[in-house]
């Protein structure tokens, strides 16, 4: 708050110190309990406490010995990796008809194809399950797949819709103008441009398929559960710190796709 | 300009060329005809399901029946579970929005390095699963052990470890804190492009900062508010994770009720109604909160 003041009164100093401490408490709050899953992630001993009693790579190796953990990471990579393709492959166009579309019900297309933010993940969850008793088609893989993409598919129309919305329309009339064809315009000046964004939004796509429970824990294959739900019940019968291994490792490839993300496009981009 | 515009081909044909333009409504067929097969269709069987008779998966005899949504609406355990998810994520959200505040006015006023290890502190927590989230703050309130225990413990604080964990208060904690991210971002966005003339003003004619910030800031962020305050209040009021993991086996909301009835009790009629439920009240509160959001602005700007 910088500004021409002249004076400031107690008051104001006290409220100010006051907002800066809550400030700082806010951004702890916002980090420590992360910082805290990975300090006790290398507890040598059988139990979790804070701050570890030693160091050791102890949980991580029963992590990497955990053949079901290891089957559930495979199942969602694997998952994940198909969700992303399948979202890109729907959104991207979609975001494209969102903006540069010029026909009635433009708003209600954007609405709709945004609309499965509106519902929790329990909801699409559910929903796809009985769906699928209904049509006699169990949990399975594939069935992950659809309603994860379902749940994933707004993440990419708003990134790549955000991006797109702002280029400059210039650029494809001044490359139409230099003699260009509408496919090569396509090809070498609109698709070079949002190629970050899509980027980007592949990234969020993969690390919230990745990391998602509430839709996995209904449709996923109970043969083959996906990472999450291992760990969603893991977490509630198991007190060793493996979980904080395997979750320090999680925090980690989410730093991963956040670099990924800022490279592409920039983090503040995200915020918006 | 002029000239672009009118050298600019103009032909629309049903052709590769003009999907590239991208002024047709077909690049979202596929998109839109996903979303009605794969998330309208499963919708509507999930809200049909509550109102026949569902025998291990299938539809059962009898048609259609309003006997499972009257026997969820006359349950009184219901009534009291949606009243406590709904105090849940009142109570959540509004501390969520009084953390998430000075973090999102912050950003505006940082610069270079500072700025974007905030801007770090806010997306990473985004990016990482609300589970291994959910299990830190078991670590933290867990037990005699647990961190904030220890930490009160032998600062003389308490003499008794506190039963932090399986209570209210661990569900509302652990709701605020994985909730944070969602709350600073819609009011990053405004804060930070806020026009910071009308602040001066304020200064300039004599007014304190305090009363500045109350009276300008807080007003002209409004909407933000709004949006993060709905955003948030519906994520709190249909998670089921946070109340499961940190309220305990017995801890039990309208959301973990719709999860028990489906995964564990396998009453789909009673879940479908549940979900039901669940589902258009959060929508009705929603509304609420806008309306009455709206409401607010509307005053402000008529009192300014």
């Amino acid at each position: 708050m910088s500004v021409l003041r002249q004076t400031s009164t107690a008051g104001d100093r006290v409220a100010r110190a006051g907002f800066i401490a809550l400030t700082a408490f806010s951004v702890l709050l916002l980090v420590a309990p992360s910082l805290i899953v990975i300090a006790i992630s290398f507890e040598p001993r059988a139990y979790i406490a804070f701050p570890p009693s030693g160091f050791s790579w102890r949980w991580y190796a029963a992590v990497f010995q955990n053949q079901q953990l290891i089957d559930s990471v495979w199942v969602s990579l694997r998952i994940s990796v198909i969700v992303m393709l399948i979202c890109l492959a729907f959104g991207v166009p979609a975001a494209f008809a969102s903006v540069r579309g010029r026909f009635v019900g433009k708003a209600g297309l954007n609405a709709f194809l945004l609309s499965p933010q509106m519902m929790p993940g329990m909801v699409i969850g559910i929903a796809s399950l009985f769906f699928g008793a209904y049509i006699a088609f169990r949990a399975s893989d594939l069935m992950l797949v659809l309603s994860l993409s379902v749940f994933c598919l707004p993440f990419v129309v708003r990134i790549v819709m955000a991006r797109l919305s702002g280029l400059d329309p210039l650029l494809d009339e001044a490359s139409a103008n230099l003699g260009a064809g509408k496919l090569t315009t396509f090809r070498r000046v609109t698709l070079p441009q949002i190629a970050p964004a899509a980027f980007a939004a592949a990234a969020f796509t993969f690390i919230e398929a990745f990391d998602n429970v509430t839709v996995s824990l209904f449709t996923s294959d109970v043969r083959a559960r996906p990472l999450p739900v291992e760990l969603y019940y893991l977490v509630q019968f198991d007190s060793s710190p493996i979980i904080a291994a395997i979750s320090a490792l999680e925090i980690g490839l989410s730093f991963l796709v956040m670099l990924v993300i800022a490279k592409a496009v920039g983090l503040d981009r995200l915020a918006r | 300009m002029v000239d672009a515009t009118l050298m600019a081909p103009r032909r629309r044909r049903f052709s590769l060329a003009s999907f590239l333009d991208g002024g047709g409504f077909w690049p979202a067929v596929p998109a839109v005809l996903y979303l009605a097969v794969f998330m309208v269709a499963p919708i509507v069987t999930l809200l049909a399901f509550g109102f026949v008779t569902i025998d291990r998966g299938t539809v059962g005899e009898g048609g259609f029946t309003l006997a499972h949504m009257a026997g969820v609406l006359s349950d009184p355990l219901v009534w009291r579970l949606m009243w406590r998810s709904f105090w849940i994520a009142v109570v959540s959200t509004t501390l969520t929005l009084v953390f998430a505040y000075p973090v999102a006015y912050a950003y505006g006023h940082l610069k270079g390095i500072a700025r974007t290890l905030l801007l770090v502190a806010i997306i990473s927590p985004l990016l990482t699963s609300a589970l291994v989230r959910t299990y830190a703050w078991i670590v933290v309130l867990g037990g005699r052990r647990g961190l904030l225990n220890q930490t009160l413990l032998s600062l003389g604080i308490v003499d008794q470890p506190l039963q932090l964990l399986n209570t209210s208060t661990a569900v509302v904690i652990g709701m605020t804190q994985i909730h944070l991210p969602f709350m600073i971002l819609p009011l990053l966005a405004v804060l930070s492009e806020r026009d910071r003339r009308f602040e001066e003003a304020s200064l300039n004619l004599g007014a304190s900062e305090v009363s500045t910030f109350f009276r300008v800031v807080v007003p002209m962020s409004m909407p933000a508010i709004v949006a993060g305050f709905a955003l948030v209040f519906a994520v709190s009021y249909t998670n089921f994770i946070i109340p499961q993991l940190l309220g305990g086996g017995n801890y039990s909301t309208l959301a973990v009720q719709v999860y028990e009835q489906t995964i564990v009790v396998l009453d789909w009629s009673r879940g479908a109604a549940l979900a039901t439920l669940l589902l258009s009240t959060c929508f009705l509160f929603v509304f609420a909160i806008v309306a009455l959001g709206n409401c607010f602005t509307r005053w402000n700007e008529v009192r300014r």
